[in-house]
């Protein structure tokens, strides 16, 4: 019983999560059939139809569905405010900003090394990094970097055995918080 | 030649990360964040040394494509994979939408699409390749 809401559990989370690059691919191909670009267009395609049909060989998941601690998940806003202060109060730029955001991030599991906890932070704190990337366009003011961090926050708790140890996971789940946000403030204004 | 500069980009981005992420055993954060810094640094310090675009575009390039290289060596990803997700990660970055721009996490999305699109293609191929030797 357990192990069937165990796979229950990762088929909704992994579509959901997969959702994500499925909208960033199927904006790129609106994009690219508005300046016909078919080359472009063929490859976004057929990435998109890769993945759709090749992703179920992969086995990218844990047996177990389980979830990152809220105390854990808290440093992704912590993680994306940070970032956005130094891209935007700083002047730094994005590249910069995320970077040191991430080294220093990188380092706090040396302040203690017993510590299970500090352990643990890195990941979202650069999680958070990525939301922080946000240009000023985007995310005009610090409330919506908070909010797309607390989102973010809640997909990377969601996320724990999901797509496990896989490169731009991090990304995407920051990704995922900027545009729900984005879709949210859009519809209220 | 930019087009090439970037290509280039991703496949060192990508294969740099993970070589420092596993084989000097510095963690994926720290390796993609360390060399994000110092390629970041670096163009922040020299903004002069390259053209406009490449100033511009680089240090993003670099910083997303380190993405790909966070994946843990458990996963069971060669070097060669990994160049080649980089070199897709470029091509997606050249093809992008600009409605994406200033959206944090996008590159991310973008190594994470790379990624996992190499991953299925080498799969898929060493399954071809195993059906054919057990009916050898």
């Amino acid at each position: 019983m357990q192990k069937r809401k165990n796979k229950t559990n990762r088929f909704f989370g992994a579509t959901a999560f997969l959702l994500i690059p499925f909208v960033f691919l199927a904006i790129t191909v609106k994009e690219n059939i508005e300046s016909k670009d078919t080359a472009a267009i063929c490859l976004m395609v057929a990435i998109a139809l890769i993945i759709l049909f090749g992703y179920k060989y992969l086995n990218l998941h844990k047996e177990e569905h389980a979830y990152h601690k809220i105390a854990i998940a808290l440093w992704v806003p912590i993680g994306a405010v940070t970032c956005y202060f130094l891209n935007i109060y700083g002047g730094l730029g994005v590249v910069l900003a995320a970077a040191i955001t991430g080294v220093v991030a990188s380092f706090l599991p040396s302040l203690n090394k017993q510590s299970v906890y500090l352990k643990a932070l890195p990941s979202p704190i650069y999680c958070g990094a990525f939301v922080g990337m946000s240009s000023a366009v985007i995310a005009p003011s610090i409330g919506f970097i908070v909010a797309a961090g607390i989102l973010a926050g809640v997909l990377y708790l969601l996320s724990k055995n999901l797509f496990h140890q896989i490169g731009g996971k991090l990304g995407t789940l920051a990704f995922g918080g900027v545009i729900i946000v984005s879709l949210i403030s859009w519809l209220i204004s | 030649m930019n087009e090439l500069i970037i290509l280039i980009t991703g496949i060192v981005g990508a294969t740099l990360t993970f070589y420092v992420s596993e084989q000097l055993k510095q963690g994926p954060v720290r390796s993609s964040a360390l060399l994000s810094l110092i390629i970041g640094l670096f163009f922040y310090f020299f903004p002069e040394l390259f053209n406009d675009y490449l100033t511009k575009n680089i240090p993003l390039v670099f910083i997303g494509a380190s993405f790909i290289g966070m994946v843990s060596a458990k996963v069971k990803i060669n070097y060669l994979s990994l160049a080649i997700a980089g070199c897709l990660f470029s091509i997606i970055y050249l093809n992008k939408s600009d409605f994406f721009d200033g959206y944090g996490g996008a590159l991310g999305a973008m190594a994470f699409i790379a990624l996992l699109t190499i991953m299925v293609i080498v799969k898929m191929f060493y399954r071809k390749k195993q059906k054919n030797s057990t009916h050898k």
